[in-house]
């Protein structure tokens, strides 16, 4: 496993993963200090019906929504529901997906191949067609749509961890450590997780975009947390009556999902870079 | 070089032939309709809204048909009626030599069937109709002559009678399954008259039906060959597709926003009409702490109507304090009803004996982005006076199945309620009448002896002025308890394209009714 610092050292030198990390930086600010920075806090519930649908000012810096809202302001509120549904949505599929592929890669047998072919099930379905189903059936609300976020990403996880599992069996180190008699618990965790938390890493960081895109379709459809939540993809979906002449409603939320997912793409690949030691090389070969 | 010659000419002809066909067919004139809820059945007696009206007005047909605006009664297929004096005996004439779309006659046993029927499924019109008439009080006096005798006089059966859709009762036998009346049939087939034959049907999507020449009312010269009825589930797909012209027409229940877009739009006529249209919350009286007529108040004093009406909706509606549409008889024309203010709405909320110790559920209709807008301005008022909202949002007919009970009704509900048929009682009679409890309308689940009575009263008497005053004296009972919240009364604003002609717009059915219509060249 790398330090931390070393990992940084070599995030620092390639340009775009520090650009995502910024990104990512300042998405977790806004989200953070969405009280102070925004202009018009009381905006995540209050109307002014008589002000709605104005252009940006200095007032206004991003215009006015449908009820007259602020949308710079909202659009803050906004980033702390678009990380809560990514973190907690990813963690939650990390939780289920990297037991289940432990458990898979670590033993042969009938267990290991039902495990599989479930997570196969899952992976067969395009992730946003059974989010879809299932926040529909569930009804929309934010926790539904985090747990059908976790209940269709778990299986990437499952697969990564699998797939790590499986080629580290061959390794001396677990070979021996097994043959000193280390249980099975013992080996897996304290062994084999630590030397394949790299890639988790990794497809934790393009979850997180891939998930907040996906919670944002959901949003859009209507299928997301109900109004007045200040959540980017419903936003979206309400500026869509008023395009083209309030473009300034859907241009915010837009740009903050493309930033965001951008982040945490970037700083997704970048890490794969550092972490994973045959792309490292066959990276440096390219620039050069 | 023969043989890639020979190939041509194959291929040619080919194209040629496929594209004959389409000639005449050319010829053949369309029309869509975007819906806002989808069709979920083709069975007339099953829905009573607007929704799914398509189907009643352009597949079927009832003995008597409003038409035009203000909405007259007309003889459709009935050609005249008789009342005893003591009006309970209703007596129709049937028209002679009407067919139903597989060429049988239509006969009295076939209104007979279709009365029974409607009472039996105790679906869409059932409740309303059961209040009137009793299962086995129609009869088929003679082939060509139908009776009802009801249960007490009704000043409102009459208006009720176009709602009694007749269906093809030897069809459905034929179709019928554990004496269901051939209902699992006929939600997705056609057993009726109307000037339209369904051809196609996908609940999903919705239904396609050509023009039925052999209907009993002569077509006119101009007319449209086939009409489709689709769901297009957000307003701005709706008015996108309106201007690409994609559909020549759709609801008049747009967010003034899309009707300015419209009005634009080169290809699109907005088509201005008074109605009888009342947009409300249904509170749920049933339910604690809404039980507590102060926590009512408080609730009817929270919501800006100022700011709903004149500034969201652009002043293209008309505050409409009661449960009566302002421009109809009935309306006790002293009651101002409530306004926005919140010190009165916390003062009531002090005097409450029930305490507000949970979050409400507003419900809107999906597809109806004003309704969303409502339930936001609703939500922004009870949260400043302390009270949590959930906001909860279905599809029409899915939000009609939750409002049959109070159990699984949301505490509030916004939509609107149109006309049906031009009588206070299609408004606070159904709403408030606790008999009515189960259908959409009456979704406040509101009881109180006295308002039964006095619309018991206005329902059994003939006389306009026994009438009114009884509406108005319900109206004031229910505006003072609170009932519901009453937003507005609104004009019809319905998009359609520009070169159709022969609209014919009635408050009931909103003009969806497709025969008379045509393109103009």
């Amino acid at each position: 496993m790398k330090t931390v610092g070393f990992v940084l050292t070599r995030l620092a030198r390639d340009r775009s993963a520090l650009f995502g990390l910024v990104l990512i930086a300042a998405l977790l600010v806004t989200a953070l200090l969405a009280p102070i920075l925004a202009t018009h806090p009381e905006d995540v519930f209050e109307l002014h019906p008589a002000e709605r649908l104005r252009g940006p000012s200095a007032a206004h810096w991003l215009g006015t929504d449908r009820m007259g809202a602020d949308v710079y302001s909202r659009l803050l509120f906004g980033a702390r529901i678009t990380i809560l549904i990514g973190v907690i949505a990813v963690g939650a599929s990390l939780m289920v997906g990297v037991p289940v592929g432990l458990v898979a890669g670590y033993y042969h047998g009938w267990l290991s191949d039902a495990l599989m072919r479930v997570s196969d099930v899952f992976l067969a379905v395009p992730q946003v067609v059974l989010a879809i189903a299932i926040a529909q059936t569930l009804g929309p609300s934010l926790p539904n749509v985090i747990l059908a976020l976790s209940a269709t990403y778990w299986p990437w996880f499952a697969r990564v961890v699998y797939a790590e599992t499986r080629a580290l069996q061959k390794e001396v180190f677990v070979e021996s450590t097994a043959a000193l008699g280390a249980s099975p618990w013992r080996l897996t965790v304290l062994h084999v997780l630590p030397n394949i938390a790299s890639p988790i890493i990794v497809r934790a960081s393009i979850g997180m975009g891939f998930t907040i895109l996906t919670a944002a379709a959901l949003g859009f459809l209507g299928l997301g947390p109900p109004p007045p939540t200040p959540e980017w993809g419903r936003t979206i979906a309400e500026s869509r009556e008023f395009l083209p002449d309030a473009w300034w409603y859907a241009t915010a939320p837009g740009l903050a999902i493309f930033l965001t997912v951008m982040g945490f793409n970037l700083l997704g690949d970048g890490l794969r870079d550092v972490l994973d030691p045959r792309l490292r090389r066959a990276r440096i070969a390219r620039d050069d | 070089m023969t043989d890639r010659r020979t190939w041509l000419i194959v291929l040619l002809t080919l194209v040629v032939l496929a594209t004959m066909p389409s000639i005449p067919a050319a010829a053949q004139t369309r029309f869509v309709f975007a819906n806002e809820s989808p069709y979920d059945t083709m069975d007339p007696h099953a829905a009573f809204d607007v929704g799914r009206v398509a189907v009643r007005l352009n597949l079927y047909d009832g003995l008597y048909r409003w038409l035009d605006n203000p909405p007259k009664l007309e003889p459709w297929l009935a050609e005249s009626h008789t009342v005893s004096p003591d009006g309970l005996t209703y007596t129709f004439k049937l028209r002679r030599g009407a067919k139903f779309h597989d060429g049988a006659e239509i006969t009295a046993e076939d209104v007979r069937y279709s009365a029974e029927r409607i009472l039996a499924l105790k679906k869409g019109a059932a409740a309303l109709l059961a209040t009137m008439l009793a299962p086995g009080a129609t009869r088929a006096l003679d082939r060509y002559t139908v009776q009802f005798t009801l249960l007490k006089p009704s000043a409102i059966f009459l208006a009720v009678v176009p709602e009694v859709h007749v269906v093809n009762a030897a069809l459905l036998k034929k179709n019928e399954k554990d004496n269901d009346w051939g209902a699992a049939w006929l939600t997705s087939n056609d057993a009726g008259s109307g000037s339209y034959m369904l051809t196609r049907y996908d609940p999903a999507v919705g239904f396609i039906a050509k023009r039925f020449a052999g209907h009993f009312m002569p077509w006119g010269p101009k007319y449209i060959d086939e009409i489709e009825f689709r769901l297009v589930k957000e307003d701005n797909t709706r008015v996108l597709g309106m201007i690409k012209g994609d559909y020549q027409g759709t609801g008049g229940y747009l967010p003034n926003d899309q009707v300015k877009r419209l009005r634009e739009a080169p290809n699109v006529k907005i088509i201005e009409q008074e109605s009888m249209r009342i947009m409300m919350f249904q509170v749920n009286n049933q339910r604690s702490p809404l039980t507590d007529v102060h926590v009512r108040r408080a609730i009817s004093y929270a919501f800006d109507y100022d700011g709903f009406n004149k500034d969201i909706l652009g002043g293209s509606v008309e505050r409409n304090p009661v449960p009566i549409p302002n421009n109809l008889w009935g309306v006790p024309r002293d009651v101002k009803g409530y306004a926005y203010d919140l010190d009165k709405a916390k003062a009531e909320l002090g005097k409450a004996a029930a305490k507000v110790d949970r979050p409400l559920t507003v419900g809107y209709l999906q597809g109806f982005s004003q309704t969303e807008q409502a339930a936001t301005v609703m939500a922004n008022g009870l949260r400043k006076i302390g009270i949590d909202t959930k906001l909860t949002s279905e599809l029409w007919p899915a939000m009609v199945e939750r409002m049959k009970k109070p159990e699984t009704s949301p505490d509030l509900v916004v939509y609107w309620i149109s006309t049906y048929y031009a009588d206070p009682n299609n408004w606070i009679g159904e709403m408030f009448h606790s008999g009515q409890w189960g259908t959409f309308k009456a979704s406040s689940f509101y009881k109180n002896p006295k308002v039964d009575e006095l619309l018991d009263v206005a329902l059994r008497s003939t006389d306009r002025k026994i009438r009114e005053k009884a509406y108005q004296d319900a109206a004031r009972i229910v505006v003072d308890d609170a009932a519901g919240v009453w937003i507005y009364n609104t004009k019809y604003f319905g998009p359609w394209a520009k070169n159709l002609e022969g609209i014919r717009f009635s408050p009931i059915g909103n003009g969806q009714e497709m025969r008379w219509v045509y393109y103009a060249k």
